[in-house]
Protein backbone atom coordinates (compact mmCIF):
# COMPACT_ATOMS: atom_id res chain seq x y z
CA UNK A 1 0.00 0.00 0.00
CA UNK A 2 0.98 4.03 -0.72
CA UNK A 3 1.87 5.62 2.29
CA UNK A 4 -1.21 7.67 1.32
CA UNK A 5 -3.37 5.04 1.34
CA UNK A 6 -1.84 3.31 4.85
CA UNK A 7 -2.01 6.82 6.67
CA UNK A 8 -5.78 6.85 4.75
CA UNK A 9 -6.44 3.57 6.48
CA UNK A 10 -5.09 3.76 9.86
CA UNK A 11 -7.36 7.12 10.26
CA UNK A 12 -9.79 5.23 9.59
CA UNK A 13 -8.91 2.35 12.34
CA UNK A 14 -8.57 4.95 14.67
CA UNK A 15 -12.29 5.91 14.36
CA UNK A 16 -13.88 2.71 15.49
CA UNK A 17 -13.60 0.13 18.25
CA UNK A 18 -12.70 -3.40 18.30
CA UNK A 19 -15.96 -4.65 16.94
CA UNK A 20 -16.88 -8.35 18.69
CA UNK A 21 -17.45 -9.86 15.37
CA UNK A 22 -13.70 -9.78 14.25
CA UNK A 23 -12.41 -12.93 12.47
CA UNK A 24 -8.76 -14.49 11.80
CA UNK A 25 -8.73 -16.81 8.27
CA UNK A 26 -6.18 -19.24 8.28
CA UNK A 27 -6.22 -22.31 6.13
CA UNK A 28 -7.81 -25.46 7.33
CA UNK A 29 -6.81 -26.77 10.48
CA UNK A 30 -6.84 -30.49 9.92
CA UNK A 31 -5.54 -31.32 6.48
CA UNK A 32 -4.26 -28.17 4.83
CA UNK A 33 -2.18 -25.80 7.23
CA UNK A 34 1.26 -25.86 7.06
CA UNK A 35 4.31 -25.60 9.63
CA UNK A 36 5.38 -22.05 8.61
CA UNK A 37 1.22 -20.90 8.28
CA UNK A 38 0.60 -22.66 11.64
CA UNK A 39 3.43 -20.74 13.63
CA UNK A 40 1.92 -17.24 12.07
CA UNK A 41 -1.97 -17.98 12.85
CA UNK A 42 -0.60 -18.77 16.51
CA UNK A 43 1.68 -16.01 16.74
CA UNK A 44 -1.16 -13.08 16.00
CA UNK A 45 -4.45 -15.25 17.80
CA UNK A 46 -1.09 -14.76 21.12
CA UNK A 47 -0.97 -11.09 20.43
CA UNK A 48 -4.59 -10.62 20.21
CA UNK A 49 -5.28 -12.85 23.43
CA UNK A 50 -2.48 -10.80 25.09
CA UNK A 51 -4.29 -7.61 23.96
CA UNK A 52 -7.55 -8.97 25.49
CA UNK A 53 -9.16 -8.37 22.14
CA UNK A 54 -11.43 -11.24 21.19
CA UNK A 55 -11.35 -12.75 17.54
CA UNK A 56 -12.65 -15.78 15.96
CA UNK A 57 -10.61 -17.95 13.94
CA UNK A 58 -12.39 -19.01 10.67
CA UNK A 59 -10.69 -22.25 8.65
CA UNK A 60 -11.04 -21.45 4.71
CA UNK A 61 -9.39 -23.31 2.15
CA UNK A 62 -8.32 -20.58 -0.11
CA UNK A 63 -7.47 -18.16 3.25
CA UNK A 64 -4.18 -17.19 0.88
CA UNK A 65 -5.58 -16.00 -1.75
CA UNK A 66 -8.37 -13.48 0.21
CA UNK A 67 -5.43 -12.59 1.70
CA UNK A 68 -4.39 -8.74 1.08
CA UNK A 69 -1.15 -9.80 0.13
CA UNK A 70 -1.02 -13.48 -0.03
CA UNK A 71 0.41 -14.32 3.66
CA UNK A 72 -2.36 -16.10 6.10
CA UNK A 73 -2.94 -15.24 8.38
CA UNK A 74 -5.40 -11.82 7.85
CA UNK A 75 -8.24 -10.43 10.39
CA UNK A 76 -11.22 -9.06 9.10
CA UNK A 77 -12.37 -6.30 11.43
CA UNK A 78 -14.87 -4.15 10.27
CA UNK A 79 -14.41 -3.53 6.43
CA UNK A 80 -10.97 -3.79 6.93
CA UNK A 81 -8.41 -6.97 6.31
CA UNK A 82 -4.93 -6.73 7.47
CA UNK A 83 -2.49 -9.46 7.14
CA UNK A 84 0.36 -10.58 8.85
CA UNK A 85 1.76 -10.04 12.06
CA UNK A 86 3.78 -6.40 11.51
CA UNK A 87 0.83 -5.04 10.07
CA UNK A 88 -1.88 -6.28 12.13
CA UNK A 89 0.04 -4.49 15.18
CA UNK A 90 -0.03 -1.13 13.70
CA UNK A 91 -3.36 -1.84 13.02
CA UNK A 92 -4.53 -2.42 16.33
CA UNK A 93 -2.31 0.06 18.22
CA UNK A 94 -4.10 2.73 15.74
CA UNK A 95 -7.38 1.45 17.81
CA UNK A 96 -5.26 2.23 20.99
CA UNK A 97 -3.83 -1.05 22.19
CA UNK A 98 -0.34 -1.83 22.50
CA UNK A 99 1.52 -3.94 24.21
CA UNK A 100 4.94 -2.50 23.75
CA UNK A 101 4.42 0.84 24.79
CA UNK A 102 6.22 0.83 27.87
CA UNK A 103 9.57 0.45 26.78
CA UNK A 104 12.27 3.02 25.99
CA UNK A 105 13.66 3.23 22.90
CA UNK A 106 16.58 0.77 23.02
CA UNK A 107 14.44 -1.63 24.05
CA UNK A 108 12.32 -1.12 21.27
CA UNK A 109 15.13 -1.68 19.10
CA UNK A 110 15.84 -4.58 20.70
CA UNK A 111 12.33 -6.30 20.64
CA UNK A 112 12.77 -5.24 16.87
CA UNK A 113 15.80 -6.57 16.26
CA UNK A 114 14.97 -10.30 17.79
CA UNK A 115 11.60 -10.37 15.89
CA UNK A 116 13.70 -9.81 12.76
CA UNK A 117 16.08 -12.60 14.13
CA UNK A 118 12.74 -14.56 14.43
CA UNK A 119 11.36 -13.75 11.08
CA UNK A 120 15.18 -14.60 9.27
CA UNK A 121 16.27 -17.67 10.69
CA UNK A 122 13.17 -19.45 12.30
CA UNK A 123 10.48 -18.67 9.97
CA UNK A 124 13.14 -19.44 7.07
CA UNK A 125 13.90 -22.76 8.35
CA UNK A 126 10.53 -23.79 8.28
CA UNK A 127 10.10 -22.55 5.07
CA UNK A 128 13.51 -24.54 4.12
CA UNK A 129 12.30 -27.77 6.09
CA UNK A 130 8.61 -27.76 4.13
CA UNK A 131 9.19 -26.91 0.32
CA UNK A 132 13.35 -27.69 -0.01
CA UNK A 133 13.84 -30.86 1.88
CA UNK A 134 12.52 -34.03 -0.60
CA UNK A 135 11.84 -36.36 2.02
CA UNK A 136 9.18 -33.78 4.22
CA UNK A 137 7.60 -32.67 0.93
CA UNK A 138 7.04 -36.14 -0.18
CA UNK A 139 5.41 -37.11 2.47
CA UNK A 140 3.73 -34.15 4.36
CA UNK A 141 4.16 -30.90 2.10
CA UNK A 142 2.51 -31.75 -1.19
CA UNK A 143 -0.19 -34.12 0.11
CA UNK A 144 -1.07 -31.11 2.72
CA UNK A 145 -0.79 -28.16 0.37
CA UNK A 146 -2.92 -29.70 -1.99
CA UNK A 147 -5.40 -31.60 -0.19
CA UNK A 148 -8.76 -29.09 -1.00
CA UNK A 149 -8.08 -29.28 -4.55
CA UNK A 150 -9.04 -32.39 -7.16
CA UNK A 151 -6.71 -33.66 -9.27
CA UNK A 152 -4.56 -32.11 -11.04
CA UNK A 153 -4.72 -28.58 -9.37
CA UNK A 154 -3.31 -29.89 -6.36
CA UNK A 155 -0.46 -31.10 -7.89
CA UNK A 156 0.13 -27.99 -10.10
CA UNK A 157 -0.23 -25.51 -6.87
CA UNK A 158 1.93 -27.57 -4.92
CA UNK A 159 4.94 -27.73 -7.60
CA UNK A 160 4.40 -23.69 -8.14
CA UNK A 161 4.84 -23.02 -4.73
CA UNK A 162 7.48 -25.09 -4.24
CA UNK A 163 8.92 -23.21 -7.04
CA UNK A 164 8.71 -19.93 -6.02
CA UNK A 165 10.06 -20.84 -2.34
CA UNK A 166 12.96 -22.51 -3.64
CA UNK A 167 13.59 -18.98 -5.73
CA UNK A 168 13.74 -17.04 -2.29
CA UNK A 169 16.06 -19.31 -0.80
CA UNK A 170 18.46 -19.13 -3.97
CA UNK A 171 18.08 -15.05 -3.92
CA UNK A 172 19.05 -14.87 0.05
CA UNK A 173 21.80 -17.46 -0.19
CA UNK A 174 20.21 -20.68 1.56
CA UNK A 175 19.81 -22.59 -1.66
CA UNK A 176 22.77 -24.03 -1.35
CA UNK A 177 22.86 -25.04 2.58
CA UNK A 178 22.44 -28.65 3.78
CA UNK A 179 19.83 -29.88 6.53
CA UNK A 180 22.51 -30.08 9.12
CA UNK A 181 23.38 -26.81 8.26
CA UNK A 182 19.90 -25.47 8.48
CA UNK A 183 19.70 -27.13 12.13
CA UNK A 184 22.59 -25.57 13.12
CA UNK A 185 21.11 -22.17 12.56
CA UNK A 186 18.15 -23.19 14.12
CA UNK A 187 20.10 -24.15 17.36
CA UNK A 188 21.87 -20.96 17.37
CA UNK A 189 19.14 -18.64 16.88
CA UNK A 190 17.19 -21.00 19.83
CA UNK A 191 20.41 -20.34 21.99
CA UNK A 192 20.31 -16.70 21.63
CA UNK A 193 16.40 -16.30 22.61
CA UNK A 194 17.26 -18.61 25.22
CA UNK A 195 20.02 -16.12 26.30
CA UNK A 196 18.13 -13.28 26.31
CA UNK A 197 15.41 -14.67 28.05
CA UNK A 198 17.34 -15.85 30.68
CA UNK A 199 14.76 -16.68 33.87
CA UNK A 200 12.58 -13.59 33.61
CA UNK A 201 9.08 -14.78 32.65
CA UNK A 202 8.45 -12.79 29.60
CA UNK A 203 11.54 -11.11 27.28
CA UNK A 204 10.79 -7.72 28.84
CA UNK A 205 10.24 -8.90 32.00
CA UNK A 206 6.66 -9.17 33.47
CA UNK A 207 4.80 -7.62 30.43
CA UNK A 208 4.29 -10.07 27.10
CA UNK A 209 4.96 -7.80 23.72
CA UNK A 210 4.43 -8.69 20.21
CA UNK A 211 7.95 -10.73 20.39
CA UNK A 212 6.64 -12.88 23.11
CA UNK A 213 3.37 -13.45 21.11
CA UNK A 214 5.80 -14.43 17.78
CA UNK A 215 8.33 -16.36 19.79
CA UNK A 216 5.57 -18.56 21.22
CA UNK A 217 3.81 -19.18 17.84
CA UNK A 218 6.59 -20.56 16.38
CA UNK A 219 8.30 -22.45 19.30
CA UNK A 220 5.00 -23.96 19.71
CA UNK A 221 4.41 -25.03 16.40
CA UNK A 222 7.65 -26.52 16.24
CA UNK A 223 7.42 -28.77 19.37
CA UNK A 224 3.95 -30.09 18.33
CA UNK A 225 3.97 -30.88 14.92
CA UNK A 226 4.86 -34.38 13.79
CA UNK A 227 7.22 -34.01 10.75
CA UNK A 228 8.98 -36.70 9.35
CA UNK A 229 11.79 -36.88 12.16
CA UNK A 230 12.07 -34.76 15.44
CA UNK A 231 15.66 -32.91 14.62
CA UNK A 232 13.73 -29.65 14.68
CA UNK A 233 11.58 -29.36 18.11
CA UNK A 234 14.39 -31.30 19.75
CA UNK A 235 16.71 -28.56 18.91
CA UNK A 236 13.97 -26.41 20.73
CA UNK A 237 13.57 -28.90 23.67
CA UNK A 238 17.67 -28.58 24.22
CA UNK A 239 16.41 -25.02 26.07
CA UNK A 240 14.28 -25.80 28.99
CA UNK A 241 13.74 -21.64 29.95
CA UNK A 242 12.33 -21.86 25.90
CA UNK A 243 9.89 -24.63 26.80
CA UNK A 244 8.70 -23.41 30.50
CA UNK A 245 8.00 -19.66 28.06
CA UNK A 246 5.58 -21.83 26.05
CA UNK A 247 4.01 -23.46 28.44
CA UNK A 248 3.46 -20.51 29.99
CA UNK A 249 1.65 -18.39 27.68
CA UNK A 250 0.09 -21.49 26.61
CA UNK A 251 -1.77 -21.88 30.63
CA UNK A 252 -1.99 -18.70 30.80
CA UNK A 253 -3.64 -17.39 27.57
CA UNK A 254 -5.44 -20.02 25.59
CA UNK A 255 -6.23 -21.86 28.76
CA UNK A 256 -7.88 -19.98 31.15
CA UNK A 257 -10.16 -17.88 28.34
CA UNK A 258 -12.13 -21.66 27.49
CA UNK A 259 -10.17 -22.18 24.23
CA UNK A 260 -7.26 -25.10 23.70
CA UNK A 261 -5.75 -23.73 20.68
CA UNK A 262 -4.31 -27.26 19.69
CA UNK A 263 -5.87 -30.46 21.05
CA UNK A 264 -2.00 -31.90 21.26
CA UNK A 265 -0.36 -30.44 24.56
CA UNK A 266 3.03 -29.70 24.99
CA UNK A 267 4.66 -32.88 26.10
CA UNK B 1 49.08 -17.50 12.48
CA UNK B 2 51.97 -18.94 10.29
CA UNK B 3 49.50 -19.34 7.44
CA UNK B 4 49.37 -16.22 5.72
CA UNK B 5 45.43 -15.04 5.48
CA UNK B 6 44.63 -13.61 2.18
CA UNK B 7 41.53 -11.90 1.45
CA UNK B 8 40.36 -10.81 -1.77
CA UNK B 9 37.80 -8.05 -2.16
CA UNK B 10 36.41 -5.40 -3.98
CA UNK B 11 38.39 -2.08 -4.01
CA UNK B 12 38.16 1.31 -2.48
CA UNK B 13 36.71 4.36 -3.40
CA UNK B 14 35.67 7.86 -1.60
CA UNK B 15 37.40 7.82 1.44
CA UNK B 16 36.64 3.99 2.02
CA UNK B 17 39.17 0.90 1.55
CA UNK B 18 36.13 -0.84 -0.03
CA UNK B 19 33.19 -0.03 -1.60
CA UNK B 20 31.18 -3.56 -1.31
CA UNK B 21 29.41 -4.18 2.09
CA UNK B 22 30.21 -7.88 2.64
CA UNK B 23 33.68 -6.91 1.65
CA UNK B 24 34.49 -3.55 4.23
CA UNK B 25 32.34 -6.16 7.23
CA UNK B 26 35.40 -9.12 7.28
CA UNK B 27 37.59 -5.97 6.77
CA UNK B 28 36.79 -4.15 9.36
CA UNK B 29 36.11 -7.40 11.60
CA UNK B 30 40.09 -8.18 10.60
CA UNK B 31 41.18 -4.86 11.93
CA UNK B 32 39.13 -5.32 14.86
CA UNK B 33 40.33 -9.16 16.12
CA UNK B 34 43.89 -8.15 15.09
CA UNK B 35 44.35 -10.72 12.54
CA UNK B 36 47.08 -10.17 9.59
CA UNK B 37 44.81 -10.15 6.62
CA UNK B 38 47.08 -9.72 3.51
CA UNK B 39 43.91 -7.94 0.86
CA UNK B 40 44.14 -8.51 -2.63
CA UNK B 41 41.82 -6.09 -4.38
CA UNK B 42 40.26 -7.09 -7.71
CA UNK B 43 41.17 -5.67 -10.60
CA UNK B 44 40.69 -5.68 -14.21
CA UNK B 45 43.43 -8.10 -15.12
CA UNK B 46 42.03 -11.61 -15.24
CA UNK B 47 44.30 -12.80 -11.93
CA UNK B 48 41.58 -14.13 -9.24
CA UNK B 49 38.21 -14.77 -9.18
CA UNK B 50 35.25 -12.27 -9.39
CA UNK B 51 32.09 -14.40 -8.15
CA UNK B 52 31.22 -14.81 -4.69
CA UNK B 53 33.43 -11.86 -3.29
CA UNK B 54 34.63 -11.40 -0.67
CA UNK B 55 37.15 -14.66 -0.48
CA UNK B 56 39.61 -15.75 1.88
CA UNK B 57 42.59 -17.89 1.21
CA UNK B 58 44.52 -19.51 3.50
CA UNK B 59 46.77 -22.57 2.91
CA UNK B 60 44.58 -25.02 1.66
CA UNK B 61 41.16 -23.66 2.70
CA UNK B 62 38.91 -21.24 0.98
CA UNK B 63 36.14 -20.09 3.21
CA UNK B 64 33.50 -17.71 1.10
CA UNK B 65 30.68 -15.34 2.85
CA UNK B 66 31.22 -13.02 5.81
CA UNK B 67 29.37 -15.04 8.76
CA UNK B 68 31.56 -18.04 7.66
CA UNK B 69 34.65 -16.33 6.96
CA UNK B 70 34.14 -14.58 10.80
CA UNK B 71 33.67 -17.91 11.46
CA UNK B 72 36.40 -19.31 10.29
CA UNK B 73 38.79 -16.24 12.02
CA UNK B 74 37.31 -16.95 15.33
CA UNK B 75 38.12 -20.68 15.20
CA UNK B 76 41.88 -19.37 13.95
CA UNK B 77 41.66 -17.12 17.50
CA UNK B 78 41.04 -14.12 16.22
CA UNK B 79 37.97 -12.97 18.24
CA UNK B 80 36.69 -9.58 18.94
CA UNK B 81 33.87 -10.67 20.81
CA UNK B 82 35.66 -12.58 23.90
CA UNK B 83 34.44 -10.10 26.31
CA UNK B 84 30.79 -10.16 25.56
CA UNK B 85 28.56 -11.45 27.72
CA UNK B 86 26.28 -13.90 26.61
CA UNK B 87 23.24 -11.80 26.06
CA UNK B 88 25.50 -9.40 24.22
CA UNK B 89 26.40 -12.24 21.38
CA UNK B 90 22.63 -12.79 21.19
CA UNK B 91 21.71 -9.39 20.95
CA UNK B 92 24.60 -9.07 18.41
CA UNK B 93 23.02 -11.86 16.23
CA UNK B 94 19.70 -10.18 16.56
CA UNK B 95 20.96 -6.86 15.13
CA UNK B 96 22.79 -8.62 12.35
CA UNK B 97 19.06 -10.13 11.80
CA UNK B 98 17.29 -6.67 11.48
CA UNK B 99 20.12 -5.04 9.56
CA UNK B 100 19.49 -7.47 6.78
CA UNK B 101 16.12 -7.72 6.89
CA UNK B 102 15.46 -4.08 6.91
CA UNK B 103 18.38 -2.12 5.70
CA UNK B 104 20.16 -4.35 2.90
CA UNK B 105 16.98 -4.36 0.63
CA UNK B 106 17.20 -0.51 0.37
CA UNK B 107 20.90 -0.69 -0.10
CA UNK B 108 20.20 -3.14 -2.65
CA UNK B 109 17.98 -0.97 -4.25
CA UNK B 110 20.15 2.47 -3.92
CA UNK B 111 23.71 0.95 -5.72
CA UNK B 112 21.85 -1.33 -8.13
CA UNK B 113 18.39 -0.84 -9.06
CA UNK B 114 17.85 2.93 -9.04
CA UNK B 115 18.49 3.64 -12.52
CA UNK B 116 19.84 6.97 -12.05
CA UNK B 117 22.46 5.65 -9.35
CA UNK B 118 23.37 2.83 -10.94
CA UNK B 119 24.10 3.91 -14.32
CA UNK B 120 26.12 6.88 -13.37
CA UNK B 121 28.05 5.42 -10.65
CA UNK B 122 27.76 1.87 -9.60
CA UNK B 123 28.22 0.29 -13.29
CA UNK B 124 31.09 2.34 -14.15
CA UNK B 125 33.11 1.97 -10.95
CA UNK B 126 32.26 -1.54 -10.85
CA UNK B 127 33.01 -1.83 -14.79
CA UNK B 128 36.34 -0.39 -14.54
CA UNK B 129 37.55 -3.23 -11.79
CA UNK B 130 36.19 -5.99 -14.16
CA UNK B 131 38.00 -7.35 -17.27
CA UNK B 132 36.62 -6.80 -20.66
CA UNK B 133 34.60 -8.18 -22.14
CA UNK B 134 33.01 -9.57 -18.67
CA UNK B 135 32.59 -5.84 -17.72
CA UNK B 136 29.68 -5.65 -20.15
CA UNK B 137 27.86 -8.50 -18.43
CA UNK B 138 28.89 -8.88 -14.50
CA UNK B 139 27.59 -5.64 -13.26
CA UNK B 140 24.09 -6.55 -15.70
CA UNK B 141 24.07 -9.76 -13.85
CA UNK B 142 24.49 -8.33 -10.02
CA UNK B 143 22.14 -5.86 -10.88
CA UNK B 144 19.14 -8.65 -11.51
CA UNK B 145 20.70 -10.82 -8.67
CA UNK B 146 19.76 -7.04 -6.63
CA UNK B 147 16.24 -6.54 -7.83
CA UNK B 148 15.57 -10.67 -7.62
CA UNK B 149 16.33 -10.30 -3.99
CA UNK B 150 14.51 -7.41 -3.36
CA UNK B 151 11.23 -8.84 -5.23
CA UNK B 152 11.35 -12.06 -4.00
CA UNK B 153 11.65 -11.39 -0.22
CA UNK B 154 9.35 -8.29 0.22
CA UNK B 155 7.23 -7.97 -2.97
CA UNK B 156 3.90 -9.94 -3.94
CA UNK B 157 2.99 -13.47 -5.51
CA UNK B 158 2.21 -14.03 -7.80
CA UNK B 159 3.18 -10.82 -9.51
CA UNK B 160 5.90 -8.46 -8.61
CA UNK B 161 6.06 -4.88 -9.22
CA UNK B 162 8.95 -2.83 -7.70
CA UNK B 163 7.04 0.72 -7.37
CA UNK B 164 4.57 -0.96 -4.56
CA UNK B 165 7.30 -2.64 -3.30
CA UNK B 166 10.12 0.53 -3.04
CA UNK B 167 8.35 2.98 -0.69
CA UNK B 168 7.90 0.31 2.00
CA UNK B 169 12.04 -1.06 1.83
CA UNK B 170 12.95 2.59 2.51
CA UNK B 171 10.30 3.30 5.22
CA UNK B 172 11.76 -0.09 6.72
CA UNK B 173 15.45 1.20 5.83
CA UNK B 174 15.29 4.84 7.63
CA UNK B 175 12.94 2.66 10.62
CA UNK B 176 16.19 0.37 10.89
CA UNK B 177 18.78 3.68 11.36
CA UNK B 178 16.45 5.03 13.49
CA UNK B 179 16.90 2.19 15.77
CA UNK B 180 20.70 1.74 15.64
CA UNK B 181 21.16 5.54 16.27
CA UNK B 182 18.80 4.84 19.33
CA UNK B 183 21.05 1.54 20.52
CA UNK B 184 24.15 3.18 20.00
CA UNK B 185 23.15 6.38 22.27
CA UNK B 186 26.14 8.09 22.66
CA UNK B 187 28.72 5.22 23.58
CA UNK B 188 31.81 5.34 21.13
CA UNK B 189 30.87 1.00 20.03
CA UNK B 190 27.50 -0.98 20.08
CA UNK B 191 29.23 -2.66 23.39
CA UNK B 192 32.00 -0.52 25.72
CA UNK B 193 34.88 0.64 24.39
CA UNK B 194 35.96 -2.15 22.44
CA UNK B 195 34.79 -2.94 19.01
CA UNK B 196 32.88 -6.31 18.20
CA UNK B 197 31.20 -8.22 15.66
CA UNK B 198 28.38 -6.42 15.21
CA UNK B 199 30.33 -3.13 15.05
CA UNK B 200 31.96 -4.64 12.11
CA UNK B 201 28.32 -5.22 10.54
CA UNK B 202 27.12 -1.79 10.76
CA UNK B 203 30.18 -0.61 10.31
CA UNK B 204 30.31 -2.70 6.66
CA UNK B 205 26.47 -1.38 5.68
CA UNK B 206 26.52 2.28 7.08
CA UNK B 207 29.86 3.01 5.34
CA UNK B 208 28.96 3.00 1.60
CA UNK B 209 25.57 4.82 2.46
CA UNK B 210 27.72 7.48 4.11
CA UNK B 211 30.54 7.83 1.67
CA UNK B 212 29.79 7.20 -1.88
CA UNK B 213 28.35 10.18 -3.75
CA UNK B 214 25.01 9.31 -5.36
CA UNK B 215 22.73 11.31 -7.69
CA UNK B 216 19.41 10.05 -5.95
CA UNK B 217 20.24 9.84 -2.35
CA UNK B 218 16.99 9.91 0.26
CA UNK B 219 18.41 7.68 2.54
CA UNK B 220 22.00 8.97 2.55
CA UNK B 221 20.01 12.27 3.42
CA UNK B 222 18.61 10.58 6.42
CA UNK B 223 21.84 8.86 7.49
CA UNK B 224 23.43 12.60 7.54
CA UNK B 225 21.22 13.52 10.19
CA UNK B 226 22.12 10.91 12.83
CA UNK B 227 25.19 12.37 13.78
CA UNK B 228 25.78 9.58 16.12
CA UNK B 229 25.82 6.85 13.44
CA UNK B 230 28.21 9.34 11.28
CA UNK B 231 30.74 9.87 14.14
CA UNK B 232 30.32 5.97 14.36
CA UNK B 233 31.71 5.67 11.24
CA UNK B 234 34.43 8.16 10.93
CA UNK B 235 35.73 6.83 13.79
CA UNK B 236 36.19 3.41 12.52
CA UNK B 237 37.58 4.88 9.46
CA UNK B 238 40.25 7.33 11.33
CA UNK B 239 41.30 4.63 13.91
CA UNK B 240 41.59 1.70 12.05
CA UNK B 241 42.16 2.59 8.64
CA UNK B 242 44.10 5.27 8.43
CA UNK B 243 46.73 4.27 5.78
CA UNK B 244 47.07 6.94 3.55
CA UNK B 245 49.31 8.73 6.02
CA UNK B 246 52.60 7.42 6.81
CA UNK B 247 52.14 3.77 5.57
CA UNK B 248 51.85 1.94 8.87
CA UNK B 249 48.54 1.71 10.53
CA UNK B 250 48.24 3.35 13.69
CA UNK B 251 47.98 0.24 15.64
CA UNK B 252 51.68 -0.73 14.07
CA UNK B 253 52.56 2.67 14.97
CA UNK B 254 51.42 2.10 18.78
CA UNK B 255 53.66 -1.12 18.46
CA UNK B 256 56.61 0.86 17.50
CA UNK B 257 56.32 3.69 19.96
CA UNK B 258 55.83 0.78 22.42
CA UNK B 259 59.04 -0.38 21.69
CA UNK B 260 60.54 2.57 21.83
CA UNK B 261 59.26 3.29 24.73
CA UNK B 262 60.98 0.04 25.98
CA UNK B 263 64.45 0.60 24.71
CA UNK B 264 64.41 4.34 26.30
CA UNK B 265 63.60 2.54 29.21
CA UNK B 266 66.40 -0.18 28.98
CA UNK B 267 68.88 2.15 28.18
CA UNK B 268 68.12 4.48 30.93
CA UNK B 269 68.70 1.77 33.41
CA UNK B 270 71.78 1.09 31.98
CA UNK B 271 73.22 4.56 31.76
CA UNK B 272 71.76 4.60 35.81
CA UNK B 273 73.62 1.76 36.12
CA UNK B 274 76.87 2.63 34.77
CA UNK B 275 76.70 6.28 36.98
CA UNK B 276 76.85 4.22 40.11
CA UNK B 277 79.55 1.77 39.13
CA UNK B 278 81.98 4.86 38.67
CA UNK B 279 80.18 6.87 41.47
CA UNK B 280 81.33 3.70 43.75
CA UNK B 281 84.60 2.79 41.80
CA UNK B 282 85.87 6.80 42.64
CA UNK B 283 84.87 6.19 46.34
CA UNK B 284 86.24 2.63 46.49
CA UNK B 285 89.63 4.38 44.34
CA UNK B 286 89.78 7.58 47.34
Amino acid sequence: MSLVAEAFVSQIAAAEPWPENATLYQQLKGEQILLSDNAASLAVQAFLQMCNLPVKVVCRANAEYMSPSGKVPFIHVGNQVVSELGPIVQFVKAKGHSLSDGLDEVQKAEMKAYMELVNNMLLTAELYLQWCDEATVGEITHARYGSPYPWPLNHILAYQKQWEVKRKMKAIGWGNKTLDQVLEDVDQCCQALSQRLGTQPYFFNKQPTELDALVFGHLYTILTTQLTNDELSEKVKNYSNLLAFCRRIEQHYFEDRGKGSSSIRLP
Amino acid sequence: MAAPLELSCWGGGWGLPSVHSESLVVMAYAKFSGAPLKVNVIDNTWRGSRGDVPVLTSEDNIVSQPAKILNFLRKQKYNADYELSAKQGADTLAYIALLEEKLLPAMLHTFWVESDNYFSVTKPWFASRIPFPLSLILPGRMSKGALNRILLTRGEPPLYHLREVEAQIYRDAKECLNLLSNRLGTSQFFFGDTPSTLDAYVFGFLAPLYKVRFPKVQLQEHLKQLSNLCRFCDDILNSYFRLSLGGISPAGQETVDANLQKLTQLVNKESNLIEKVKFTSIIILY
